[in-house]
């Protein structure tokens, strides 16, 4: 292995770089390791780089089909791999969470640390950003500080090319002495022959030459390690010198593998070195820093400025004045978008299809009656409850994925920093919150992207007094019954009320159990990229599909939990299943319950009955309250015949598809709520409820609507991501806030109403 | 001009790096981003509220709070 490093040339108009000596790989561990790759059975591909190079979008190309997502173990950070067959031998591909060094600052960090570790890689695939290689070139060459070899793909060269920027790959190539392929992911250019490349050419690369000083300490500590067997040898010399960095999470480690000698030794060359006035953690940054720039000279001989449509949009993005009404507008686009294309399939879900089905097993189990009022009664809702969910999230997720790949969230947590700060939060909070208003769920997912805990678990705690959409037809029905003349109002103020008690109440957590950590805060800017749709419609797709399996079995179990106590009777001679509702189980209880809510103005039975479905899904309390106050007969429906069915459900899809469609133009329509257009033809619905609650009860009730438990779905969320206790503790506080807003509404109202 | 701690920049300006704070919170992740000695970074604007600030090192954007610029000591 030999390569030569051609002449650096340094500008004259700037600092003159400090230029770093080019360290060529051992030939013996050379030899080997690419024996051992030769040999492998089924080799091991790990693929790394920084976030935003497409290393997803080139995943997807490159594996396909074949890619399974699944999640890394204990975490919730995808893990995507493929098993994959090259020219007839098989590998196993390894995508690990993107990256800017290998000395973890996330959870996403210390997954691709901790694999190239533990997994035993036999071919590091690295995947740069082509028009940010000298930043990109810093990881490689913490990549290249590891026995095993590496082959790099270099992304995005067509976007290099528009700022200006040509990167001579062969050069590259040359000066880093491992294979380099061109690549265009979106356009799946270069990725044929890429995994081809990555088996037959990878080596060990051209690295850093640290400073005498360093590369003394870095070899006795690696001598040490000899005689540890625990030790992935193909690490020693990276372990060696993130030691010497004093990397918090490799001491960690190895102190707790029992290895205090090795750091203990490496405290003392420290101490060594800073006697000598050498700061070993600036040294080897300068180091690396100093052969990236090098590398990047050789491999982008000339560079032209040229502004670049990122900065062009954030001129106006960031602007000083139009950046944050900008952004408010997006967000209210995307609220009217999931409004718009998803409720015409929600309709559809609640209403035809589930008939339709219920029909259906009404008259296949007529025999057995019994098991008829249970599928038609729990099950059926049940399901149908978790599918009308599904639109509004796919239709969210896809926008959500569109802002976050795009590069915009990233700004708007530059945006909204300010504003997050007395709260002892980061501008990446504030997106969560803002998703909250579509749904609670996908917004306690994406408290992941916090760095802190104690900010992924007050966001997601205060996450729920977010109006989510499911709450808005409670809004409306009310407004339109009771108000109907300041409908628009009472909505607007339920949302404004949802959001001060969220920031009232994470400023007491910060006073109380979970205060701010503190530390600096750096947000990345990527540039604007348009995501590839394949892919977010795959991230959207995935999101939603796991949010179907996790809902499931709870909102099944709660749905036929509510069924049955409806179905027992409390009353003597009543029978199973066909008691009335005040005399079932439920109704009792529910009455039993109620004088609690007499402080807030609706202590009857009714009232206090709807609010138990609502635990399961917020939108589910109008129906329940149109059930109880009119007595729908929920239950068996009128048997349709097959050929009916499957005409009925045909017809009301494609009803569905052109309302949505329809719709579309209308997006960018400011937002008019409903309640004014049918404030005077009042629905029976609304006639009962005016007739049922005061003003002041009604207004007392919705404020407990918006403030009370969290959906069920949203609580297992809560209990995905941060444990159970927490979970429970959410529901506990936010039913005593919610009682005591309400008593609170219920008085003052009643002195003005 | 002398050295000036990084908060001391109007958006358009730019200076090179002389050395970060000990103390810096974030001393090992902007070594990362290349804020290493010698290294130019231009501050190329302010966020509408007065802070965050956004930077530019080694053809990187992101954004520091003022406070955590009093850290990061640069010349011209």
């Amino acid at each position: 292995m030999t390569a030569t490093v051609p002449p650096v040339t340094v500008p004259t108009n700037t600092v003159p770089p400090a230029t770093a000596l080019p360290r060529l790989p051992d030939e013996a561990a050379c030899l080997q390791t690419v024996a051992r790759l030769k040999a492998a059975h089924e080799p091991r591909v790990v693929v790394v780089g920084n976030p935003n190079t497409g290393k997803t979008t080139l995943i997807n190309a490159v594996a396909g089909t074949n890619l399974k997502v699944g999640n890394w173990a204990g975490v919730t950070v995808e893990k995507r791999e493929a098993r994959l067959n090259v020219q007839g031998r098989p590998l196993l591909l390894l995508d690990l969470p993107g990256a800017y060094s290998l000395s973890p600052h996330t959870p996403e960090e210390l997954i691709t640390r901790t694999a190239l570790l533990d997994e035993g890689p036999d071919v590091i695939l690295n995947v740069l950003d082509a028009g940010n290689l000298e930043r990109n070139l810093y990881l490689t060459l913490q990549l290249i500080d590891f026995h095993v070899p590496v082959a790099v793909a270099l992304n995005l060269v067509d976007e290099a090319r528009e700022k200006g920027l040509t990167v001579d790959a062969a050069a590259l190539s040359r000066v880093l002495g491992v294979p380099v392929v061109e690549t265009v992911a979106s356009k799946g250019q270069g990725t044929g022959k890429l995994l081809e490349t990555a088996l037959k050419g990878a080596t060990l690369g051209i690295g850093v030459r640290y400073p005498q000083a360093i590369e003394a300490a870095a070899a006795d500590l690696i001598a040490r390690m000899a005689d540890l067997p625990t030790l992935p040898p193909h690490a020693h010399r990276y372990l060696a010198l993130a030691l010497l960095e004093g990397d918090p999470s490799v001491r960690g480690r190895l102190s707790a593998t029992g290895h205090l000698p090795l750091i203990d030794a490496a405290d003392a060359h420290l101490a060594a070195l800073d006697a000598e006035g050498v700061d070993a953690l600036i040294e080897i940054a300068e180091a690396r820093y100093a052969r990236a720039g090098d590398l990047a000279r050789v491999a982008v001989p000339r560079a032209e400025a040229r502004r670049t449509l990122s900065e062009r949009l954030d001129r106006l993005a960031l602007h000083p004045i139009l950046g944050i009404p900008i952004f408010l507008a997006l967000v209210l686009l995307v609220f009217r978008l999931t409004f718009s294309v998803a409720s015409p399939f929600v309709d559809l879900i609640g209403g035809p299809l589930q008939t339709t089905l219920a029909g259906w097993a009404a008259a296949a189990l007529a025999w057995f009656p019994l098991g008829r009022d249970l599928v038609v009664g729990a099950i059926i809702p049940g399901v149908g409850t978790v599918l009308s969910f599904l639109p509004t999230l796919l239709v969210l997720y896809l926008a959500m994925s569109f802002l976050e790949d795009s590069g915009y969230m990233a700004r708007a947590a530059f945006l909204m920093d300010r504003i997050m700060r007395g709260l002892g939060l980061d501008g990446r909070a504030f997106i969560p919150l803002i998703l909250g208003f579509g749904c609670n769920v996908p917004a306690v997912s994406a408290t992941r992207t916090l760095e802190r805990r104690s900010d992924r678990v007050v966001v997601s705690m205060i996450l729920p007094f977010m109006s989510c959409s499911a709450r808005l037809p409670v809004y409306v029905v009310f407004a339109a019954a009771l108000f109907p003349r300041s409908g628009s109002w009472i909505v607007w103020s339920m949302y404004i009320l949802g959001m001060a008690v969220a920031f009232a109440f994470a400023w007491a957590l910060r006073r109380t159990s979970f205060p701010a950590e503190g530390g600096g805060v750096l947000l990345e800017l990527p540039p604007y990229r348009f995501p590839a749709w394949r892919v977010l419609w795959k991230h959207a797709w995935r999101r939603t599909a796991s949010f179907a399996k996790r809902a499931r079995t709870t909102v099944l179990a709660t749905v036929a939990g509510v069924w049955l106590l409806l179905a027992l009777p409390a009353v003597a001679g009543g029978k199973f299943a066909t008691v009335a509702p005040q005399d079932s189980v439920f109704g009792r209880v529910s009455e039993a319950v109620s004088p609690i809510f007499a402080p807030l103005g609706f202590g009857n039975w009714q009232a206090t009955g709807a609010l138990v479905p609502g635990f399961i899904a917020k939108e589910v309390v109008v129906g329940t309250l149109g059930q109880i106050y009119l007595g729908e007969q929920a239950a068996a429906p009128a048997p349709l015949s097959l050929w009916a069915g499957v005409q009925g459900a045909v017809s009301a899809t494609w009803d569905t598809i052109k309302t949505s469609v329809s719709a579309l133009p209308t997006v960018l329509a400011l937002p008019r709520l409903g309640t004014d257009t049918t404030a005077d033809q009042k629905t029976p619905l609304a006639q009962a409820l005016a007739a049922a609650f005061t003003p002041a009860a009604g207004l007392a009730y919705l404020v407990f609507v918006l403030l009370y438990t969290p959906c069920i779905v949203t609580v297992g969320a809560i209990a995905q991501e941060h444990g159970r206790r927490i979970a429970w503790i959410t529901v506990a506080y936010q039913m005593g806030i919610a009682w005591g807003m309400g008593f609170l509404t219920y008085q003052l109202a009643r002195l003005w109403l | 001009m002398g050295e000036r701690t990084l908060d001391a920049l109007n958006p358009g300006e730019a200076a090179h790096v002389v050395d970060l704070d000990r103390l810096h919170p974030l001393r090992r992740r902007l070594l990362e981003l290349g804020f290493v000695r010698g290294a130019r970074v231009v501050v190329v604007r302010r966020a509408p509220m007065g802070d965050p600030v956004e930077l530019r090192v080694n053809g990187t954007d992101l954004a520091l709070r003022a406070s955590d610029l009093l850290g990061i000591r640069v010349r011209e």
